[in-house]
């Protein structure tokens, strides 16, 4: 396209919002334009030469654009870039700060299953998965790629609302001594300490202890 | 073979708090210090420990006395991240010198290739990539613990 000056306001705030290593670039149209602005999108790997468009991204009106699969291998960095069109003229090339998968993504709760006897419960945590191309590729967990992956897990009795909170690196946990007949509602975080990455914790699971035999 | 504790969280939060500034202040992308056109990833375990004391080594002589910025927050990061450096390198030397942590022709051309790197920006600019690609190194590290 005849692009001799670009005198385009810049897309603002470009940068890439990463969950499990879903990596999508996202950014704010320019200021002070309506409808009818259009985007392409290009990425580079840091410290190889060239920038590689993405085809997929080019002339799309929506303000954000799919790079995980150009972005899977997080022993890699990145950097992304957007440029806009409207009416025949352009905007810059706008760049993200160098993204880095392993340290940049955020992490979901793990999955909490919870069964109960009539002094115990018993809780299976599963850490999610990283993000996969498609439904045949192999799975992988983060705990293979976070090997330093820990559980923090919460156990509230409703009756008393007394809580307790358990710091654990393997995926399963029974909690004792418990009162039977009783409801107990349980939240699980994943934490890692290097890279320093916790997520949120996940809703809780609540479950009744048998009654006494 | 040597096994050196490091803090590593403690050093990855101090570089996180900088971690924009400084690559901020690296405006190359086509030339990485540490990851192309060999990715640390690929070294062998018998090589680790060689490729650490000699990156320990790059880094305090090379990297840290060139940083120095007008952001005194920016400084103090660098300089508690430097004597951890310091430290983790005295003990790895003393087990150097006991023959444990040999460097075999493969991790001595690697680590030539680091200084091939270093050597195509003047020393600032080498300086200030190096320290901004602290990450790679502490994920390398965390990941062949």
């Amino acid at each position: 396209s005849g692009e001799l000056y670009c005198s385009l306001p810049n897309p603002r705030n470009v940068r890439f919002e990463s969950v499990n290593m879903k990596n999508v670039l996202h950014w704010l149209a320019p200021e002070g334009t309506g409808d009818g602005v259009l985007y392409k999108v290009k990425y580079a790997v840091y410290g190889v030469g060239k920038w590689i468009r993405k085809p997929e991204c080019r002339n799309i009106n929506r303000t954000w654009c799919d790079l995980s699969s150009e972005t899977s291998d997080y022993e890699e960095q990145y950097y992304a870039s957007v440029k806009a069109f409207l009416n025949g003229t352009c905007s810059d090339w706008m760049e993200t700060t160098r993204f880095n998968p392993l340290t940049d993504t955020k992490i979901d709760p793990p999955m909490v299953s919870v069964s109960s006897t009539d002094r115990s419960i018993s809780i299976i945590l599963t850490a999610p998965e990283k993000w996969k191309g498609s439904p045949e590729e192999d799975s992988i967990s983060l705990l293979q790629v976070y090997p330093g992956l820990q559980y923090n897990v919460s156990v509230l009795n409703k009756k008393t609302k007394k809580r307790w909170l358990f710091s654990i690196s393997n995926n399963t946990l029974v909690v004792p001594w418990l009162e039977p007949g009783t409801a107990y509602c349980v939240s699980a975080q994943i934490h890692v300490t290097t890279p320093l990455l916790d997520s949120g914790f996940s809703k809780e699971y609540c479950i009744t202890t048998l009654k006494d035999k | 073979t040597c096994r050196v504790s490091m803090s590593l969280a403690e050093i990855r939060a101090a570089f996180t708090a900088i971690k924009a500034n400084i690559q901020a202040r690296d405006p190359i992308r086509t030339l990485s210090i540490l990851s192309h056109p060999h990715s640390l990833h690929k070294v062998k375990s018998a090589d680790r420990c060689c490729i650490t004391h000699q990156l320990l080594t790059f880094y305090v002589d090379k990297v840290f006395k060139h940083c120095r910025t007008e952001d005194s927050f920016v400084n103090r990061k660098i300089s508690s991240i430097a004597n951890s450096f310091l430290s983790a390198r005295r003990r790895l030397g003393q087990c150097h010198e006991q023959n444990n942590c040999m460097c075999g022709e493969e991790s001595t051309e690697k680590f030539k290739q680091i200084l091939a790197n270093y050597e195509e920006l003047n020393v600032t600019s080498a300086a200030m990539k190096s320290l901004g690609e602290l990450d790679i190194l502490l994920d390398w590290m965390d990941k062949s613990r």
